[in-house]
């Protein structure tokens, strides 16, 4: 009982204490360590050590079946995670999806002229514009009749460009 | 091949069931774990049962050894069975308490199992404190370089050298007194 993995007793002391402590405290524990070897423990018994060794042959097949009952243990844990884990990322994903295949639209068009049952009527500038081209309209015709007066062909030229204004203004939004 | 190489060969067979290679196990280190179990108890019987169990241990534990000082690791696992004898036999037996209290302070011989005195020197390391009894053992018995018993420990490496140097000078006072 010599080696001690090669430690270096005085360097080790050395680290904690002077060199002449440290030189003692070697020494002191060096001498103490003799008593030891002077005085042995006894040594176990020959039956003692049969035993142990027939006792451990007696338990080698509990323990490798409690080896493989760990092992099964653990690869059914490792496994119930796994499910836990994505059971729980699958209701996580689930929250944002629509249920049962149920899609949800976003309409362009408002609701309020989407369900009217007269747009010209319920729609602000559809209603404006359906009243400026039906006012042209009139004005077209009064000048066609000849009620009118003035110069007659730019009046209609000018009017007829604001109604293709308006028309054009109208489909385009 | 090398003491170690033939070590972690050894090791590899216990870890796969090998009866064989828990036998050379048992050879290699039945005499020092004996020789700890008995300065700390001083009684062949309790030794025997301690080495046993210890033995029936390394069996179930060796699974958990995963790598590092076998040394180190088998003498941590003695050191708890040493302590989980000394509670079950307090929690059994309050007697005990009065024998050790005896034992220390010298009203009583201890006996080996066969009643024969035991040695001069596990009367004098009976007037040790159990910690102090239990560093030097692991310092002699296991062959664990200081710093593996403070490991073993969980004490900085100052106080485990300390400790020893101070309880190994008692031991030799109390050896020339």
């Amino acid at each position: 009982m010599e080696d001690r993995n090669q430690e270096n007793l005085r360097e080790l002391f050395e680290k904690f204490f002077d060199a002449e402590q440290a030189e003692r405290c070697v020494e002191d524990i060096q001498k103490a360590e003799r008593i030891f070897r002077e005085h042995p423990a006894p040594e176990p018994d020959d039956m003692l050590i049969a035993n142990i060794k027939a006792e451990i042959a007696l338990r080698l097949p509990a323990a490798r079946a409690h080896r493989v009952r760990r092992i099964i243990y653990e690869v059914v844990g490792a496994a119930a995670a796994i499910l836990i884990v994505a059971a729980l990322s699958l209701q996580l994903f689930e929250k944002d999806v629509p249920q049962n295949g149920e899609f949800v639209y976003a309409s362009l068009i408002p609701t309020a002229i989407w369900e009217s049952d007269d747009i010209a009527a319920d729609d602000e500038d559809l209603a404006v514009f359906t009243a400026q081209i039906e006012q042209i309209e009139d004005e077209v015709l009064a000048l066609q009749s000849g009620e009118e007066v003035g110069n007659g062909d730019s009046t209609l030229v000018e009017l007829e460009m604001e109604l293709i204004e308006i028309n054009s203004d109208f489909w385009k939004g | 091949m090398t003491k170690s190489n033939d070590l972690a060969r050894i090791i590899t067979g216990c870890k796969v069931g090998d009866a064989k290679c828990f036998a050379q196990i048992v050879d290699m280190y039945a005499s020092r774990c004996y020789g700890y179990f008995y300065r700390l108890t001083g009684n062949n019987d309790i030794s025997d049962e301690l080495l046993s169990k210890l033995f029936v241990k390394l069996v179930e534990k060796i699974g958990s050894y995963k790598g590092g000082s076998f040394e180190s690791w088998l003498f941590k696992v003695a050191s708890n069975i040493f302590h989980d004898h000394l509670r079950s036999k307090q929690r059994r037996k309050k007697w005990i308490e009065v024998q050790i209290t005896e034992f220390k302070s010298g009203t009583i011989e201890p006996k080996q199992s066969n009643g024969e005195l035991a040695d001069k020197l596990q009367v004098q390391l009976g007037r040790l404190n159990e910690d102090t009894r239990e560093l030097i053992m692991l310092r002699f018995y296991s062959q664990l370089s200081f710093k593996e018993i403070s490991q073993i420990r969980s004490e900085p490496m100052g106080t485990t050298l300390a400790k020893t140097h101070r309880a190994l000078k008692k031991l030799r006072q109390f050896m020339e007194g």
